[in-house]
């Protein structure tokens, strides 16, 4: 039996789970986007709806050039290949002609990318045509092997081998052939779209630019990271140190109710980003318009949530207190603030949530900056993988963040039984000393 | 043998008797309050007078409608009367004080400080140093017998012990009066006899006037040295009623003569006969079962 009899049914209708069974699920609940994920991508046949090319050639007279790497739909695919063995066709059945020799040069480095990706050679030594020359021999004569070249295109670069060795074993370019070099068939591998990298790519991508050395031009993702949060940090504080007192005061007084909730409500309306280029022309470059984004983005929403949740306070604590012989400011700083703080304290923890959505637009406007510059850039170059860690990054800050915060709700507020047991039960350990000196005090002074 | 509720023994009369040469604490005269509602003005209480003597048990009793919720918070100072007026130990009083104590159904403890904060909230917000606050806040928890509980929180106690901090909260503020607003309506038989009880032991011990809005006659009777009967719309002064039942009251008087008669003739007052709405039952079986009668 997997389970014990008392482990309340995985599938009882309004039944609370067992403990261990809230845990399983929230493994899974992770693990099941992810496990979708690596099916899409490294099982073949689920999705993979292009070619990535591994060898590409150009074509005579076609405006698109394809290099290694690119993507192309698997139904164009085989007519790219067509195209270019009809090429080589026609090329073997031209003559020979001195002007070939300048056409060959350019197709004995077509060798060159493969040879990169080989590691071979090095990027910088595209064009020595001298290695290249031998890199050819070395293939042709079986000295060395590239198991991406497929047999059809194994036989070219032996013809092409017996053309070029005809003349000389050594490249000059006094010796290239005058019949013209066949070129390599485009050869690919089935793969996703290039916006859905696939898990490696990402995890190498994120691991690279994450610990890639400071250059002087370009800030460290960590430096990215800070800035960020920066930002996000001082537009939520600005909003908060001026939304939670006019929120309270809205709550409390019908006179400031009317007084700003009309407009702010109205306000709500228009989108922040609207004010981005009234913002930059306010607060100049930097990160002044930023923050600023962030913080009327956050504002209005803060007022009306908070005026929203003072209102939600059992008016009779209010009555209770007034019986008590308590005065109106007494009210405020002794019923309404106390009362309200755990509802607050949540209210702000939400709003910090929609802050980061703010922040991706702010940080768009101006001068590009943080996280968002990287998404932008890399994302218009398509290198998606590097696109993803930066999505995950905000993802889990923002996450990471709540969770902690939801969970210091717990310590800060145990009267607001919202809180987990587990929480509480630190709690009861955090607060340990506190309560054993006053305990040891109380019994002290009882014992005078 | 039903014996008449104004029937009463001679130390109950002797009593009545001393208790009408007490000072007034309470005084309330022609109290009026008048709700302006879209369909035109709504009387809820209409020329209401009375007078609670000191130390006065008193109970305010009526239909569902009379206005004796209202009633209390007006005298608390919550809400303001279209006309008449409030006078404690002499002195018109308006809006809510320290002086006027009060004890609703829901509880009302601040769930955010512990039980004895609750009971310091009153002399602290009068400006009680804190330390002379904390003594005295103990003494009154250690009355309703919450001592061990004094660090809990609110949600950690149940009905009867959270209406117990009220009640502390409501006297250490050391009120003429204390208004009970129905405070036991909320907790189940049991814990309402209990409270019962536990409410008189209080009054015996401690220098306060009660006046006790409640719609269990039994809890009027048992309780009150005299019951206040009020009518329905508008709510009206029916009838004061001086509770013969002897003190010190206990359980077994629920069954005694005096007790059956007060109760009989509340019962009157408020649900008069003859007025019962008698709707023929839907028969639902062809054959009736005898032993289901």
């Amino acid at each position: 039996m997997p389970f014990s009899s008392n482990q309340p049914s995985w599938f009882a209708i309004r039944k609370e789970l067992s403990h261990m069974q809230k845990l399983v699920l929230t493994v899974i609940s992770f693990c099941l986007p992810a496990a979708l994920w690596c099916l899409v991508s490294y099982v073949p046949g689920v999705w993979h709806p292009d070619v990535k090319l591994t060898v590409a050639a150009s074509r005579e007279g076609v405006a698109t050039v394809f290099t290694a790497g690119d993507h192309l739909s698997k139904g164009y695919f085989p007519k790219y290949v067509d195209d270019v063995r009809q090429e080589n066709a026609e090329l073997l059945a031209a003559g020979a002609s001195q002007s070939n020799k300048r056409k060959n040069q350019k197709l004995l480095r077509q060798i060159a990318p493969i040879a990169i990706k080989a590691n071979w050679i090095k990027p910088e030594q595209a064009q020595d045509d001298a290695l290249i020359y031998q890199i050819w021999a070395d293939l042709a004569l079986g000295k060395k092997t590239l198991p991406t070249l497929n047999e059809e295109n194994m036989e070219i670069v032996r013809l092409n081998w017996q053309k070029l060795s005809a003349q000389s074993n050594t490249f000059s370019f006094q010796t290239l052939p005058q019949e013209m070099l066949l070129k390599l068939l485009p050869q690919g591998v089935p793969a996703n779209p290039s916006y859905l990298p696939a898990p490696h790519e990402v995890i190498q991508a994120g691991w690279r630019s994450f610990t890639s050395p400071p250059t002087s031009d370009r800030a460290t993702m960590r430096e990215r990271f800070a800035s960020s949060v920066q930002i996000i940090f001082y537009g939520f504080l600005w909003a908060a140190i001026i939304g939670v007192p006019i929120g309270i005061l809205c709550g409390t007084y019908g006179f400031f109710s009317h007084l700003f909730e009309p407009f702010v409500d109205f306000f709500r309306y228009m989108p922040a980003p609207t004010f981005s280029t009234l913002l930059v022309a306010v607060f100049a470059a930097g990160d002044a318009p930023k923050v600023a984004l962030v913080f009327i983005g956050t504002l209005p929403h803060m007022i009306l949530m908070i005026s929203k949740t003072t209102r939600l306070l059992d008016f009779s604590l209010l009555e209770a207190a007034q019986t008590l012989g308590a005065k109106p400011r007494q009210l405020i700083g002794k019923v309404v603030l106390p009362g309200i703080l755990p509802n607050l304290y949540n209210d702000l923890r939400i709003l910090l949530g929609w802050a980061w959505t703010w922040l991706v637009i702010a940080e768009l406007i101006g001068v590009k900056s943080g996280l968002t510059e990287v998404i932008e850039t890399q994302g218009r170059f398509r290198n998606f993988d590097e696109v993803f860690p930066i999505i995950f990054l905000i993802g889990f800050t923002g996450f990471i963040t709540d969770q902690f915060l939801s969970w210091l709700h717990g310590l800060l507020f145990p009267w607001a039984s919202t809180s987990s047991k587990l929480s509480r039960k630190i709690a009861v350990i955090v607060t340990w000393p506190i309560r054993t000196v006053s305990a040891g005090v109380r019994k002290n002074g009882k014992a005078d | 043998m039903p014996s008449n509720y104004l029937d009463k023994a001679p130390e109950v009369a002797a009593r009545f008797a001393r208790l009408q040469q007490r000072p007034i604490t309470l005084e309330v005269k022609g109290l009026t309050k008048e709700f302006i509602t879209p369909r035109g003005t709504v009387t809820a209480l209409d020329q209401v007078s009375f007078s609670v003597h000191k130390r006065e048990f008193m109970c305010v009793i009526g239909p569902s409608g009379c206005g004796k919720s209202t009633l209390v918070r007006i005298l608390a100072g919550l809400e303001s009367a279209t006309a008449g007026d409030v006078m404690v130990n002499g002195k018109k009083v308006s809006g809510p004080g320290p002086d006027r104590g009060m004890v609703f159904q829901g509880y009302t403890l601040f769930p955010w400080l512990s039980v004895k904060e609750n009971v310091m909230f009153g002399p602290k917000v009068s400006g009680v140093p804190n330390t002379l606050a904390e003594r005295e806040a103990r003494q009154w928890i250690d009355l309703v017998g919450l001592s061990r509980f004094e660090n809990s929180y609110p949600h950690q106690l149940s009905g009867g012990m959270k209406q117990r901090v009220a009640i502390a909260r409501a006297l250490a503020n050391q009120p003429q009066v204390l208004f009970m607003d129905e405070p036991f309506g909320a907790l189940d038989a049991q814990t309402r006899c209990d409270m019962q009880n536990y409410l008189l032991e209080i009054w015996r011990n401690v220098d306060i006037t009660i006046v006790f809005i409640t719609h269990d006659l039994d809890e009027a009777v048992f309780l009150s040295d005299r019951i206040l009967v009020l009518d329905a719309n508008p709510g009206r002064f029916r009838e004061m009623i001086e509770v013969p039942v002897p003190r010190p009251r206990h359980n077994e008087q629920l069954f005694e003569p005096t007790f059956a008669a007060t109760r009989m003739h509340l019962e009157h007052l408020i649900h008069p006969p003859g007025q019962e709405s008698k709707s023929a039952p839907v028969i639902r079986l062809t054959k009736p079962d005898p032993d289901v009668i």
